[in-house]
């Protein structure tokens, strides 16, 4: 076994000896080895950081969550709390318990550009942790602790700086953002020294079950077998999964995960509504018409390109619009420019939107705020205009946004308007407990997004009952993509473990 | 660490470092720094720098330190110190640089006019850390009689019982010691090894076995795979830093102590 003798105290002393001094004072001696007898480690299970977090309100299920890492998973896991139950005190107790231990000395945490400062500030303020926001040219040598975000890590010469260090720790946050294996971020993750290592997601599996087998294979490659292995002993598909209950017992080892029910803190209820709607028969003839269009030009061959025109036709005519006009400049015959230019004309004389109408009346039964989350701008902007003309007030809200204006939004949501229009990328980022209805105006294809969604209103501090409404066309591709989501959820729920109502719950 | 007892702690380690407390309210406290605990507490080598090669007049810091947040109206009058804060950190850092070596007599009165014999003492206190992916630590405070080279364990708290002082109390005898000091440091050094063989190392064989366990687990995940990439390599590295049991002995602090 490796034994070090540490100081330069022998040297010191014989010297002083050999000099009859200086020597030091008796108080400061003693209190010095009070100081280390304080200080002492006696164990090594148990937490020792909780005593120096005098600014800290530790909940019971994080400083759980943090033992269960350091002393049942050596230092290595998944930390995928649902949405809102502090996934980033638990990474900050668990890095603070090794620094005092003296196991960890540099750590890097990579985190999407828009939560950098955000860490740098809990690290700081709660942590006592002397973390630095990465810059451009920051030198990172003389830095212990450093947040990065993952854009700029992954790329020269930033990923070089970084694989010079030698990191004890590296904590990854919005850490599904690795489940493709084939992006660049993957690969550098992959290439980093791991020695303690945490990654923080709420949702682990978003779309399919490989992506648990990536992330897990990031963290402790082998765990789940190679690739050939998990697909052929768990006869993975997509979609489907044999054999999950080992599957998830493996998955268990390296991952913590508190839902809110179990955290002992009262939660208030989702309430979630699937609401049908009817196209008017308008609609519904401009929808088939771009049905046809896959076999009237072979621009639209492509099914990606279809089921998008088929779900923004679902949205609003505004953002199929946008589309078709840039479809047209691609058509080469005047057969199909024709067909496209009569669906346009078609669309723009559309009067109602179905979906738009079914949004007032659930505003109005609310009498309260209302959050309305669409994956298209093009409808965000139609539904503010619309609600204007219904005497509804409204804001928008979208991930582009600067810190400031974000703050400012969230400002004039909560004194002056009723509704928040947002993209689905201002989804991150922004905490809403104050208002309890969330319309889901598009569905998207990943159920992860929508508890991402919810998760904005549903957190720590809200107090009332939420209720979420998703909104869905009949007989047109939407009931397709609430199938799928349903069998994804399914896939969630027998791999990671229970999720919180997103969808209406099947009979 | 409550907030009185850092209180204290502060109030001590300011008279014993000659930095006069201007102020003290039992929660909050004004003392005016010297220039070498300046430099070793404020964190500002560039000033000193500076003021050094400029030979200018130094300003030693002013600092106000709210020992109790609760009792404070105004957070910002002064600087908040509580247990895990930076700035006590460097403050147990600079206790510990400043009470490394003593040379202590115990005071023993002669009234009955016979003299008093002192003997010898050598003891080093130190900390030793058992690391592996989990960390233990035991402190020894092992003291050496330097007549006869007996060993004493405890021997810190022994000796802050006694009224003890930096000089030699009148109508007293030293003995002279015959093993001398740097051997005896020798020899503590080799009963620390000892004690540390002698104590119960499963710790780091369970480190072993999880360290085996997930070897394994790496070289099941690259089974088949004839040269095995880099990442492998790295992967192997982590586990060897983060498995691998190591013992550290530190010294914290030691000395000479003439006692009955």
């Amino acid at each position: 076994m490796i034994m070090e003798r540490s100081t330069n105290w022998r040297e010191d002393f014989i010297k002083r000896f050999e000099q009859d001094g200086p020597w030091d004072s008796w108080t400061l001696y003693k209190m010095s080895y009070e100081i280390e007898k304080m200080n002492l480690i006696p164990e090594f299970s148990g937490l020792q950081a909780p005593k120096f977090l005098t600014n800290l309100q530790l909940l019971p299920h994080q400083v759980e969550a943090a033992q269960t890492v350091i002393e049942k998973m050596n230092g290595k896991a998944i930390l995928a709390d649902e949405v809102g139950l502090g996934k980033t005190i638990e990474a900050g107790l668990i890095m603070k318990e090794y620094m005092i231990r003296g196991l960890v000395k540099k750590a890097l945490i990579l985190v999407p550009a828009s939560l950098q400062n955000q860490w740098v500030t809990e690290l700081n303020v709660r942590f006592f942790i002397p973390a630095i926001s990465y810059r451009k040219n920051t030198p990172i040598d003389q830095y212990d602790v450093v947040v990065m975000s993952m854009d700029t890590a992954k790329k020269s010469p930033h990923r070089e700086k970084i694989y010079e260090q030698d990191y004890d720790m590296i904590i990854i946050d919005e850490a599904h953002k690795l489940k493709n294996h084939k992006t660049q971020i993957y690969e550098f993750v992959q290439s980093l020294k791991k020695k303690f290592c945490l990654l923080l997601t709420a949702t682990p599996i978003q779309n399919d079950v490989f992506e648990i087998f990536y992330l897990v294979s990031l963290l402790k490659p082998g765990h789940l077998g190679n690739y050939e292995a998990f697909q052929s002993s768990f006869s993975a598909t997509k979609n489907s999964i044999d054999g999950e209950k080992y599957l998830k017992e493996l998955v268990n080892q390296v991952m913590v995960r508190n839902r809110r029910h179990d955290t002992g803190i009262e939660w208030t209820r989702r309430k979630v509504e699937t609401i049908p709607v009817q196209f008017t028969s308008q609609e519904q003839e401009v929808y088939n018409m771009i049905s046809e269009l896959k076999s009237v030009s072979s621009i639209f061959a492509s099914s990606f390109t279809m089921v998008t025109l088929l779900k923004e036709m679902c949205s609003s005519k505004e953002a199929t619009f946008l589309t078709l006009n840039k479809m047209i400049q691609k058509c080469s015959s005047t057969e199909e420019k024709n067909y496209i230019e009569a669906i346009i004309e078609k669309l723009m004389n559309l009067e109602t939107n179905a979906k738009a109408e079914k949004v007032i009346e659930i505003i109005e039964k609310a009498q309260d705020k209302v959050i309305i989350f669409t994956e298209y701008r093009a409808t965000q902007a139609y539904l503010q205009w619309y609600l204007y003309t219904k005497g509804i007030t409204s804001v928008l809200f979208n991930g582009k946004f600067s810190k400031s204006k974000r703050d400012w939004m969230k400002q004039l949501f909560r004194e002056r308007a009723q509704v928040l229009i947002a993209t689905e990328s201002g989804g991150e980022g922004i905490n809403l407990q104050f208002c309890h209805h969330v319309i889901n105006y598009d569905l998207p294809w990943n159920p992860m997004k929508l508890e991402q969604r919810i998760g904005r209103v549903h957190r720590l501090g809200q107090e009332e009952d939420v209720h979420i409404y998703n909104l869905a066309i009949e007989n047109t591709i939407e009931q397709k993509i609430l199938d799928l989501l349903s069998s994804k959820i399914d896939v969630f729920e027998k791999v990671v473990g229970d999720l919180d109502d997103i969808l209406t719950r099947k009979a | 660490m409550y907030a009185e007892e850092i209180h204290d702690y502060l109030k001590s380690f300011f008279k014993e470092t000659d930095c006069e407390v201007l102020h003290d309210e039992g929660h909050l406290l004004t003392v005016q720094l010297t220039i070498d605990i300046d430099k070793k507490i404020m964190n500002r080598p560039f000033y000193w720098q500076y003021i050094e090669a400029t030979n200018s007049t130094p300003n030693p810091a002013r600092l106000t330190l709210i020992t109790n947040r609760t009792k404070v109206d105004n957070p910002l009058m002064g600087e908040v110190i509580h247990f895990g804060s930076g700035r006590l950190n460097q403050i147990f850092k600079a206790t510990k640089e400043l009470g490394s070596f003593v040379k202590m007599y115990q005071q023993v009165s002669n009234e009955t006019g016979k003299q008093q014999t002192l003997t010898p003492y050598f003891c080093v206190n130190y900390k030793v850390s058992y690391y592996c992916d989990q960390t233990k630590e035991k402190l020894y405070s092992l003291g050496i009689n330097l007549m006869n080279g007996e060993i004493e364990d405890n021997f810190h708290e022994f000796v802050s019982q006694l009224n003890l002082a930096p000089y030699q109390p009148d109508g007293s005898f030293c003995l002279q010691y015959i093993i001398k000091p740097t051997r005896a440091l020798e020899r503590l050094d080799v009963m620390i090894q000892s004690i540390i063989q002698n104590d119960d190392h499963s710790w780091a064989e369970e480190a072993k076995k999880r360290w085996i366990k997930e070897q394994e687990v790496l070289d099941y995940f690259y089974v088949g795979v004839e040269e095995k990439p880099e990442s492998y390599q790295i992967e192997k590295k982590g586990l060897e830093e983060r498995f691998n049991p190591r013992i550290k002995v530190e010294i914290i602090n030691g000395g000479l102590f003439y006692i009955k």
